[in-house]
């Protein structure tokens, strides 16, 4: 903390203002001063058959990158990847198998390790690799190979890690290309694509079961930040009259209208809107009433969910439940705060670092 | 002493170490990320969302220096560091790219209290706490002289 004053009283160009949010509240900037081991996150390897199934990118997605391998001698790796990163490269990886293979393979000690960059297509990388080893005062250039990447390799890897998830008891989220394990259970067929919610993630976790909690029969939804729709379609399978669905990512709209197919939910039982983008200047209004739904719940991010309160909050009658989640649990009394004027009868269920806030709008329902 | 050997001996392996810069909460299953987590089957989207939550208090779009360390389960870690030196050197200097020849040819020039400045942020990063103020200035200037940017006593 002691750092800001020093930097506020500085005579030269303040540089924080560059870099924080929030120039009211200076927070600490870095919360990763604790050990490694706090963000750990398990996922598992699916080995079931191919994805076949179609996959829902954008071009930015299936963008080619330069794959390149270069060696390092092993006294600078650490320096050399910082200047590399510095000079261009976009991502910088040391596989430890590789180190293994070499030292076990030969008599001899290997001095240098191989390691495999990740470049921008358009980028200079001769002139990145031999800016980064002059930097560090490397006398020669390593060797180094270039290949264009191979885009289908890791987005059939990522597809390949889906697999069922069991949420609760007898309600289950399973990938379109597999069968369910339970077929008597509430399953939610999905691909997601590359829109988020496959169930995994402890934030959607949350958000189905407080769905679950709440419907009753006969409900109308909103799932603001729908994802791959899969809030949206739990809520018709537990019995809500409709969903509505709406994003900002038209990948995720897509994504989530391929999901209503696989579950055979009819269009007009489940909507979805595409929401202007902040830097789109069409004005555009979302084509939904206010105060409309009596469960809206908006799994997205903190800032988001802060900026849009009022707008999410009028789409709700009086005495709906609202929840809010992709909350990390230091990031909740900001939400509290936000939120609180507005909703009585606050709760919050809490994974891991993740929360979900719910609470009843206040206000009078007025029967016409 | 017996904890720390059972710590030891059930630390999960790892597979490999991945060093990228991605946008503060703009973290997308794109490349760079794609391909360089996608490779050890890593799972991206829980990446994405970990790492947008965590940096919503920078400005949007901040290149935030990340490490992950991908486990031989395709489990992960990841560290979030303050934006790289050289980036913190450019926005000070008012520059988009170093000099194209270092040592050569200086584009522009900056202050030692700007030096000063972003030693005294990146003093607050993890692992950097314990460094003397004093070695990470001469790690900046040596970065910023590598990209042909000079440190001068005053900006006139």
């Amino acid at each position: 903390m002691l750092a800001w004053n020093f930097i506020k009283h500085f005579p030269c160009k303040n540089l924080s203002r560059h870099i924080l949010r929030d120039r009211v509240r200076p927070l600490c900037l870095f919360t990763f001063s604790t050990p490694p081991s706090s963000f750990s996150i398990t996922a598992s390897l699916s080995y079931s058959s191919s994805s076949s199934s179609s996959c829902f990118t954008d071009e930015s997605f299936t963008a080619p990158y330069l794959s390149v391998r270069i060696h390092c001698p092993k006294h600078v790796l650490d320096p050399f990847s910082e200047a590399l990163l510095c000079f261009g490269a976009s991502s910088v990886t040391v596989d430890e198998d590789i180190d293994e293979d070499a030292a076990s393979g030969s008599s001899l000690v290997s001095k240098e390790i191989c390691i495999e960059l990740i470049f921008p297509v358009h980028e200079e990388v001769k002139m990145c690799i031999s800016q980064a080893a002059n930097s560090i005062g490397l006398k020669e250039i390593p060797k180094f190979k270039v290949e264009i990447g191979d885009e289908q390799d890791w987005i059939t890897k990522n597809q390949e890690l889906f697999q069922p998830v069991e949420i609760a008891e007898m309600l289950w989220i399973v990938p379109e290309w597999t069968s369910p394990p339970v077929t008597e259970a509430v399953n939610i067929i999905l691909n997601p694509g590359f829109a988020f919610g496959t169930g995994e993630h402890p934030t959607t976790k949350l958000c189905l079961l407080l769905l679950q909690s709440l419907i009753k029969g006969g409900e109308a939804f909103l799932d603001y930040g729908t994802g791959s729709g899969i809030l949206a379609i739990a809520a018709l399978k537990f019995g809500a009259a409709s969903s509505v669905g709406v994003d900002i990512d038209p990948l995720a709209i897509k994504s989530a209208s391929h999901n209503a197919a696989l579950n055979n939910i009819p269009l007009e039982k489940l909507e979805l809107h595409l929401a202007p983008s902040e830097d789109s200047s069409s004005g555009r209004e979302i084509p939904l009433r206010k105060q409309q739904f009596d469960v809206v719940i908006a799994n997205i991010l903190l800032n988001p969910v802060m900026e849009l309160a009022d707008h999410i909050l009028s789409f709700a009658k009086p005495g709906a439940t609202i929840g809010i989640s992709g909350i990390l649990s230091e990031q909740l009394t900001n939400i509290i705060e936000r939120y609180s004027p507005f909703l009585e009868d606050i709760s919050v269920a809490t994974i891991g670092d993740w929360v979900c806030m719910s609470g009843t709008k206040k206000g009078k329902f007025i029967d016409n | 002493m017996a904890a720390a050997a059972k710590e030891i001996l059930t630390r999960r392996p790892v597979a490999a170490t991945i060093r990228l810069t991605v946008p503060a909460g703009g973290a997308r299953p794109a490349p760079p990320v794609g391909p360089a987590l996608g490779q050890y089957r890593l799972n991206l989207m829980a990446f994405c969302k970990d790492f947008n939550a965590r940096t919503q208090k920078y400005k949007p779009d901040t290149p935030m220096a990340v490490t992950i360390t991908a486990f031989k389960d395709n489990s992960f870690e990841f560290t979030v560091k303050s934006p790289t030196v050289s980036w913190y050197i450019k926005k000070a200097a008012g520059v988009d790219k170093g000099s194209t020849r270092p040592g050569h040819l200086t584009v522009t020039t900056l202050s030692v209290g700007h030096v000063y400045e972003i030693a005294k942020v990146k003093q607050t990063d993890p692992f950097c706490q314990y460094m003397p103020l004093e070695s990470i200035c001469k790690s900046i200037i040596g970065t910023a002289n590598s990209m042909g940017i000079k440190i001068v006593k005053d900006l006139e």
